[in-house]
């Protein structure tokens, strides 16, 4: 008898979890006039594509989901090489000054975004990027503080014996990085990947302040302006919010097994 | 290498000593090298706006000409500012909204998950599957549950007799609403955490105080909150720190109104920043924000540190 309390209770937790999701894709292919005179959860009948045909040929749908992949793409490998590179000196070697950036590189990590983005705008003003795919990328596309500290915490727990034996057969550093460490530490970096594509995707305060043309809009930018426009008209909006969140729902299902773990272990350091 | 031979073979000794210096160099050269390019990103476009936001702070310039300097200016301007306040007490007030409801909505579903139990692995991705969504979508999306008339909460109530309010144009449910979205999106992800910290709690000490003829819920009080504090510290912590910088779902749903209800700090910030183009008034506010954060992490490290014994190995 509790344990069908149970089950009831977090299948309801469940449905409040996918409900939302469930509804707006269930919205985006009903008829106009349809999403105003049905309610949510009843089923579209009949069917229509008319709502994502449109945000896509009048909104430019088509290329704000371009913008977004190309940022989010080149985020995330600049995000998935340099961190791997700098994790690699903070967690197998040692230096001077080791200790000493490494922590001031985890201080920032409780400084808020807000604080950087007006000299970053200047800086990029500066070096006349406002408006461009380079003003949009750099901030994040070294590594982030986080990146490094997750991929160090994993190359630390590799035996270093692995890297010994390298090291007397001849191998350099960049060889043992590449050949020893990488192949042993794909889910990591699969992790961190998916991590940063989805953040990256999703970001909306940086590019709403360093870009204001078409040829760069991503689609955070490019589905606000909408619902600004056409805040009534849920059988585009909704359409369109869909399209956003679909590729994000496509990597989150590949890679779920690796996002349940990384999250699970971020707590416990 | 003993003094013996040391002072035998003077000269070799030296070339050891020497190529392993050499070789101290090389690595250290290494090291950096493979540190440039982050370490670049992280003085230009982390470090030095730090500093420059806190310099910014004591100017006053519209982004044209010249800025000139103010001194304490803005801080005494915003120190009076009756929307400044506002804005810090809305920004606290969703912090205290959300961070409650999600860590104990966590709790108690971790509590229940962390079971053998049919279909356990698929609820945990469930439960997750709000988390990588984007918050603008999800403004949109919201706007939409909540809307008066065509929103699926009006008409859920509708059902059983209930009159919904207009809840994004009410001053009183706006917050609230807004606060749900993030709710949401996280408790799974906190879910998570704590169910990785529960797991960790061994299974004997369970089954000595069962022994013992403890109750299950002098268990959970006396074993399962005490081992589960850093895991509770972790979450606490970091989400407390992502709720003072709320601002997508501001931006999409409300645009800080009604009348101001929901203009929290950064989106006053971004407001004086990028729209009234007052940089230097916008780089106090972040300033405040940030010593805001600070010294609410500064509190929960304290209150946490007196209970937690804490390895930072």
């Amino acid at each position: 008898m509790r344990r069908i309390g149970l089950y009831l209770a977090l299948f309801a937790g469940a449905a409040v979890s996918v409900a939302p999701y469930l509804m707006t894709l269930n919205s985006a292919f009903k008829e106009p006039a349809q999403v105003l005179t049905t309610r949510a959860w009843e089923p579209a009948f009949p069917v229509t594509l008319d709502n994502f045909a449109q945000v896509w040929s009048e909104y430019d749908m088509a290329g704000f989901l371009l913008h977004s992949l190309v940022y989010a793409g080149v985020v995330t490998a600049g995000q998935v090489v340099f961190s791997t590179m700098a994790a690699y000196a903070f967690g197998r070697m040692s230096f001077p000054g080791r200790d000493v950036l490494f922590w001031g590189y985890l201080a920032t990590m409780m400084v808020p975004q807000i604080v950087t983005l007006v000299p970053l705008f200047l800086i990029m003003r500066e070096f006349g990027l406002i408006d461009t795919y380079l003003g949009l990328i750099l901030p994040t596309a070294f590594g982030t503080p986080y990146g490094i500290f997750l991929v160090r915490q994993y190359f630390r727990t590799i035996p270093k014996d692995l890297e010994s034996a390298a090291r007397i057969d001849g191998a350099g550093t960049l060889t043992v990085l590449v050949r020893v460490l990488l192949p042993l530490s794909r889910p990591i970096l699969a992790t961190l990947a998916t991590i940063t594509f989805i953040t990256t995707w999703n970001t909306l305060l940086w590019p709403l302040i360093v870009t204001n043309g078409d040829a760069t809009r991503v689609v955070t930018l490019g589905i606000s302006a909408l619902k600004g426009q056409y805040s009534s008209q849920y059988h585009l909006i909704l359409a369109a919010a869909a399209l956003a969140l679909l590729p994000l729902i496509v990597i989150f299902l590949l890679f779920q097994r690796h996002i349940v773990r990384s999250i699970a272990l971020t707590g416990l350091k | 290498m003993t003094d013996n031979i040391t002072y035998a073979q003077p000269v070799r000794g030296h070339r050891r000593v020497e190529r392993r210096l050499a070789a101290r160099a090389r690595t250290v050269a290494e090291a950096y090298a493979l540190l440039a390019p982050s370490l670049a990103g992280f003085l230009l476009f982390l470090v030095a706006p730090i500093f420059g936001v806190a310099a910014l702070s004591l100017f006053d310039w519209n982004l044209m000409g010249a800025p000139s300097f103010v001194g304490l200016d803005n801080y005494r301007e915003l120190a009076a500012d009756s929307e400044v306040w506002r804005a810090v007490l809305n920004t606290i007030y969703y912090v205290v909204l959300n961070i409650p409801a999600q860590t104990v909505l966590a709790l108690l579903l971790a509590l229940a998950l962390n079971r053998r139990m049919r279909g356990g692995k698929v609820l945990r991705v469930v439960f997750v599957l709000p988390w990588m969504a984007m918050p603008v979508a999800l403004g949109i999306i919201w706007s939409w549950v909540f809307d008066p008339r065509y929103g699926a909460v009006n008409q859920l109530l509708g059902m059983v007799g209930i009159d919904g309010p207009n809840w994004l144009t009410d001053p009183a449910w706006a917050m609230p609403v807004i606060a749900s979205v993030n709710v949401w999106q996280y408790t799974g992800y906190t879910m998570l955490i704590l169910l990785a910290g529960l797991q960790a709690i061994p299974h004997t000490l369970y089954e000595a105080a069962a022994i013992d003829g403890t109750t299950p819920v002098q268990r959970f009080f006396m074993i399962t909150l005490p081992l589960l504090r850093p895991s509770l510290f972790f979450v606490l912590v970091t989400n407390t720190i992502g709720s003072f910088q709320i601002f997508d779902t501001v931006f999409v749903m409300t645009q800080g109104g009604p009348g101001g209800a929901t203009d929290v700090l950064n989106f006053h910030i971004y407001q004086q920043g990028f729209q009234l183009f007052r940089s230097g008034y916008a780089s106090a506010l972040a300033m405040v924000l940030f010593a805001l954060i600070l010294l609410v992490t500064a509190a929960q490290f304290l209150y946490f540190r007196k209970r937690t014994v804490y390895d930072f190995s």
